[in-house]
Formats: structure tokens, C-alpha cells, sequence
């Protein structure tokens, strides 16, 4: 999925695949990557790609 | 699963740590375990992670030795049980080649040789000392499928601090 650690360089722009999401319950907007995304503001699981 | 002399399928608890000792390295595999949510914090941005129970989190060190045991748990309770998110430097800072363990996190972890701390060619990519070059690791229900596994010592210790 992705390399990290407490500090580490990472390519976010040419190799994670991460897509743009918006939350159906309470409307936040924010990015994710992997299985199961929820959002970060309410922990719904009601989330749509935007 | 059919499985070669390379090839392992070991079980794995979410209240255990995998170890797999080399002589130069050593790598840490932990379950990504029910709470599968955590956070990529960039300089511009915040990524949310979703991880499968079944996931795993993987760390690698470029040292050997009870001291770097410690710090393989304790940056993996770091992540897994305290919920620290992840902080990414930009390209190229000056930390990054000084990071003494490095974590990946999801269903497939190849391990290198050939890129330096600090930096991952492909997404599933983490470095690790020679020996791990070509290591695959990925999560089963049971536990870890591995690919690739070289000659080390596999042991399982509980994950508590």
C-alpha cells in the first residue's frame, strides 16, 4: 500500500492511489487511500468518490 | 496454498508480533487489527488510510539486536494501539536518509535492498537490509504469507509494551 515511518519521504503524487472523497452524512471533503474508508471528521462509513 | 522453500504460510494473532531476524536486518509484522483507519499527514495534506483487519503493518530495520526490537514494537504500538499518524517529510529532506526503521502498512509489502531509507520507488515498496531484497509479505486471514523468505530466525512475541 504505501511506505512510511514517523518521518519519511514518500512520493504522494506519481505512485499512491489516492482518491478524493465526500462524506454523505456531514459533507467533509477529504482524500484517502486503501479499503473501507471512512471519513476522518464523523467516522461514517457513508462516503462517495468525489 | 502450495507452498515452496521459500514460501510460508505462518498464523499470526493481532495480539502477537512476528519477527523475522537477520543478520543485518530485521523485520516486524504486526495484524493492522479491527481499528482500520489511520492517517497519512503530508505537508499540505491529510490522507486517511483504510486497512483491513486482516492488513498488516510491517517494519524494517536496518540494525540487529534487542535495542532494535524495542524500537520495532514501539514504533508498531506507536501506529497500530496509540493511533500516531504518520508524518511524511517532503522529497528529499535531510532526515530521511537517518530513519533507522521504516514502516509500510497494507495488504502487500515487498521488502529492497536497492533504495535507500527514507525513499520507495513503488507504493508497496519498503527497504530492508540485503538479505530481505525480494521479500514478500502479504496478509491472510489466518496471518502472513511470505515469498522469497531467506534464511533467518522466524519467531512470534506478544505485541504489549
Amino acid at each position: 500500500m504505501c511506505s512510511i515511518g514517523d518521518s519519511f519521504d514518500i512520493d504522494m503524487e506519481g505512485k499512491l492511489p489516492v482518491k478524493s472523497y465526500e462524506c454523505k452524512s456531514c459533507g467533509n471533503k477529504f482524500k484517502g487511500i486503501g479499503k473501507n474508508v471512512k471519513c476522518p471528521s464523523c467516522q461514517s462509513s457513508d462516503v462517495a468518490e468525489s | 496454498m502450495e507452498e515452496s522453500a521459500s514460501s510460508k504460510d505462518i498464523s499470526l494473532k493481532e495480539s502477537e508480533m512476528l519477527l523475522l531476524r537477520g543478520t543485518a536486518g530485521i523485520v516486524a509484522i504486526v495484524k493492522a487489527g479491527p481499528n482500520g483507519q489511520f492517517f497519512l499527514e503530508t505537508e499540505n495534506e491529510e490522507i486517511v488510510l483504510g486497512l483491513e483487519p486482516h492488513d498488516l503493518i510491517v517494519a524494517s530495520a536496518l540494525s540487529v539486536g534487542e535495542k532494535t526490537e524495542k524500537g520495532l514494537k514501539c514504533v508498531l504500538f506507536m501506529v497500530r494501539e496509540i493511533r500516531s499518524p504518520l508524518i511524511v517529510l517532503p522529497k528529499n529532506h535531510p532526515a530521511s536518509p537517518r530513519l533507522p526503521i521504516v514502516v509500510s502498512a497494507g495488504g502487500k509489502t515487498v521488502l529492497s535492498c536497492n533504495i535507500t531509507p527514507g525513499t520507495h520507488p513503488n507504493q508497496d515498496v519498503l527497504c530492508g537490509s540485503n538479505e530481505f531484497d525480494g521479500l514478500e509479505i502479504t496478509g491472510t486471514p489466518e496471518g502472513v504469507h511470505v515469498e522469497n523468505l531467506p534464511q533467518c530466525e522466524v519467531l512470534k512475541v506478544n505485541f504489549d509494551i
